[in-house]
């Protein structure tokens, strides 16, 4: 116990570096992530009061909580199914910690423990404000309510968590038997996540039905998900049996997985590490180009990129999105419509406010696209032990920094630009408004990316065991996907306060006018403070 | 020549380097020896641009490495003391780039990779990933990078680490090519004896505080360099 002890304390200290609180500086810097999950969590307390106000009526207050459950489960699920893999698999700790006089089943444990504890944290986001606001609907709050709180909290990341790992284990598994390795954990983790996204969009059409069937939704959910379920009944009336087994569910389900994953983890793991030999060629034989230093760089980060792939899933992921509203707005416009003029279930926007303005629904497009495809938030950290060799070169830092944003802007930019033609067609966009969007297309990534590449340089994560940590877990991508949510929301939020004042054209100009000041100001900062930061940045 | 001016480091409150000042001539090669933990990492990679210092000036060919980072960083080459590459590139690709930052035409480019490879074994592994290599491929991938763009300069932190036998004389091979140059070579060992035999200076730092520097032979006297290290360990 001791040793477990000191292992997870061992595994955990790099990721909890940042509560550390030692200078000034390091406390500013830890406000900002607070005050975004602060934000995101009152955010989703007074979504779910909306909710709780239409239920309460009826005293059905406690549906609101077993849809967050089930919500919880499929966020956690859809995140873990690319994290597992990396997070368990092939990390940059395992010759030290498999080397040890310990366990194999021990270190699994571990890797599965730190991955519980970010997905505790992701999940307490989700499901305390919507604890909260029940207790504020019911008007009085029991010890009972409080312990069946914290302990459906505590278990509710097993079973997402379990599951995710033995898919990472099966496609880890899978990859792990093919040369190119990377390719098909990409593949894989793109086709899951479209299964699951797909599967999520056929159970929008039971929440559409939330008021009507209510109560046979919260059956069905209650039936489906065994912890959504127990809470509820629980709260509806206790039980210590009830609540006992399902602990014990939890514990067993726990020893179980991790039992069954470690017979396999380590031959897995083993197939991973060997990495191929290509044919021998001989330097007599090669090809030895010359490029300038920015297009060595931007291929170096391209590099990064492709071969990195749960940051290509997680970056790839908006951009196959938004080929899919593309192709969905193209062939299926009509039968999109009501989800955005429907008062109740929809946005309550007019159908003719959206057939006048169509290229403002192009942009809204844009704006949304550009802001969750974060791709810099992650370019510094990456860069991880290897921060040096770029240190050392004779090279400006303005032209390693802005190498990363023009990396980024070649992955999205081509896929932006693609869909953008189509609608252009699709819609009959007038020349001007498709020339002012095509200037979008570039300028909103571009703020996307500079906010991306300047909170990774306050945010560096350079001792992280694997990608995954980087890429998913790490301050930086929290920050910046919170400042991208931020940001589209207000600029969607102007853009519909100001269509039925100003003209689509002149709507497009001023944004456009108003983005490369933007650019232009985040560009500056990028040169002074950003060139700062990366000097100051040590491993 | 690079001219260390009372350099001073500071860890939060721990001094690393504390003052230290002595120059390298041209033609040199200058190793900088040390118990671990002592400065000697964190003097090199603030004399190659990756770490700021506190105070005093790093001067390479007159010019201070604050002022003028890129023009210094042109004239020298960096072997760190653990081979970081990028591990998923192939090593001819990251050969490429480290030739592409300084402005390396495709001709001398291709004659000393050829040459290099050739001589540290590696002509025909150069298209594996650098993920693929052991340890010591690792460190002669670097090596090979570091000569490639043939620098003036050259830092190297334990080098030899993770070499075999046969690298190790090589690169002593090439090292002593560089010095008929009259370039400079700084490195830091832990391998007293091969740095005895092969270095014309020596620095010893200790606790961040330099405690001896000047020509080898004055330092040593009659004693090895071993001797001499043990005796100001005490």
């Amino acid at each position: 116990m001791k040793k477990l002890i000191s292992l997870i304390k061992a595994c955990m200290t790099s990721d909890m570096n940042l509560f550390k609180i030692k200078t000034k500086n390091k406390k500013f810097s830890i406000l900002l992530p607070i005050i975004l999950a602060i934000y995101l969590m009152f955010t989703i307390g007074a979504s779910s009061y909306q909710m709780f106000e239409k239920l309460a009526p009826l005293h059905l207050e406690y549906i609101i909580l077993s849809l967050f459950i089930f919500g919880t489960f499929f966020i956690t699920l859809t995140e873990g199914v690319y994290k597992a893999s990396s997070l368990i698999f092939n990390c940059k700790d395992d010759n030290l910690l498999l080397s040890l006089p310990i366990k194999r089943r021990t270190v699994l444990f571990v890797r599965i423990f730190k991955f519980y504890i970010f997905e505790l944290l992701f999940n307490s986001i989700f499901m305390l404000p919507a604890m909260v606001v029940y207790v504020i609907f019911i008007k009085s709050i029991s010890v009972t309510y409080i312990i069946l709180s914290i302990i459906m909290l505590l278990t509710l990341p097993i079973i997402p968590i379990i599951i995710s790992c033995f898919i990472g284990a099966i496609t880890s598994s899978l990859s792990s038997k093919f040369k190119y390795k990377n390719l098909v954990e990409i593949i894989t983790a793109i086709v899951l996540l479209l299964f699951i996204f797909a599967l999520s969009f056929k159970m929008s059409d039971f929440i559409k039905h939330l008021a009507k069937n209510a109560t046979s939704l919260n059956d069905l959910i209650t039936k489906i998900y065994y912890p959504a379920g127990v809470y509820v009944k629980l709260i509806a009336e206790f039980n210590i049996i009830d609540l006992l087994i399902y602990i014990l569910v939890n514990i067993i389900l726990c020893i179980i997985s991790i039992y069954v994953l470690s017979k396999f983890y380590f031959k897995i793991n083993s197939r991973l590490k060997s990495v191929g030999t290509t044919n021998k060629v001989n330097v007599s034989n090669l090809t030895i180009r010359s490029k300038s230093k920015t297009k060595s760089l931007v291929k170096k980060e391209l590099n990064t990129f492709f071969k990195t792939p749960v940051f290509i899933v997680n970056s790839g992921f908006g951009l196959i999105m938004f080929m899919i509203f593309v192709f969905a707005l193209v062939f299926k416009f009509d039968s999109l419509i009501p989800f955005v003029t429907n008062k109740e279930t929809g946005l309550g926007i007019s159908k003719d406010l959206i057939m006048n303005n169509l290229s403002i629904l192009i942009l809204a497009l844009i704006l949304i696209t550009g802001y969750m495809t974060s791709i810099t938030n992650s370019v510094i950290s990456l860069e991880g032990r290897s921060i040096n060799i770029l240190k050392s070169l004779p090279v400006k830092v303005e032209t390693i920094l802005m190498s990363k944003i023009y990396a980024c802007l070649i992955i999205t930019t081509p896929i932006l630009l693609i869909g953008n033609i189509i609608l252009f067609i699709k819609f009959k966009i007038s020349i001007i408004e498709s020339i002012l969007l095509l200037l979008l297309l570039v300028l909103v990534p571009l703020v996307s990316h500079f906010i991306g590449i300047l909170v990774n340089l306050r945010y560096p994560k350079l001792d992280a065991d694997n990608a995954t940590e980087i890429v998913k877990q790490s301050t930086s991508s929290l920050v910046s996907v919170m400042l991208g949510i931020i940001f589209a929301i207000i600029n969607i939020g102007i853009i519909y306060a100001a269509i039925n004042h100003i003209s689509s054209i002149l709507l497009l100009i001023i944004e456009v006018i108003v983005y490369i000041i933007i650019d232009i100001i985040l560009y500056l900062c990028l040169i002074n403070k950003g060139t700062k930061r990366f000097n100051k940045l040590s491993v | 020549m690079i001219e260390i001016k009372n350099v001073t480091k500071k860890y939060g409150d721990k001094l690393a380097v504390d003052n230290v000042s002595f120059n390298v001539e041209d033609g040199e090669i200058f190793a900088f020896i040390g118990h671990n933990g002592a400065g000697k990492t964190t003097l090199i990679k603030s004399m190659v641009g990756i770490h700021d210092f506190d105070s005093g000036d790093i001067l390479i060919d007159g010019m201070s490495i604050k002022d003028n980072p890129v023009e210094c960083k042109k004239l020298m080459a960096f072997v760190p003391d653990s081979p970081e590459t990028y591990e998923h590139m192939r090593a001819i690709d990251y050969i490429n780039f480290i030739c592409d930052m300084y402005d390396i035409d495709t001709e001398t480019r291709e004659r000393n990779i050829k040459k290099y490879s050739k001589l540290f074994d590696m002509e025909d592994k150069l298209t594996d990933t650098i993920e693929s290599y052991s340890h010591g491929m690792k460190q002669k991938i670097v090596l090979i990078s570091a000569l490639c763009h043939n620098p003036r300069i050259l830092i190297m932190d334990e080098p030899f680490v993770g070499l075999d036998p046969k690298a190790v004389f090589d690169i002593k091979e090439v090292l002593n090519e560089m010095i008929k140059e009259k370039k400079i070579v700084f490195y830091s060992t832990h391998i007293l004896d091969v740095a005895e035999k092969l270095c014309s200076k020596v620095a010893i730092i200790k606790n961040g505080k330099l405690v001896k520097s000047g020509d080898m032979k004055k330092i040593k006297g009659d004693k090895s360099l071993e001797k001499v290290f043990m005796e100001l360990e005490k």
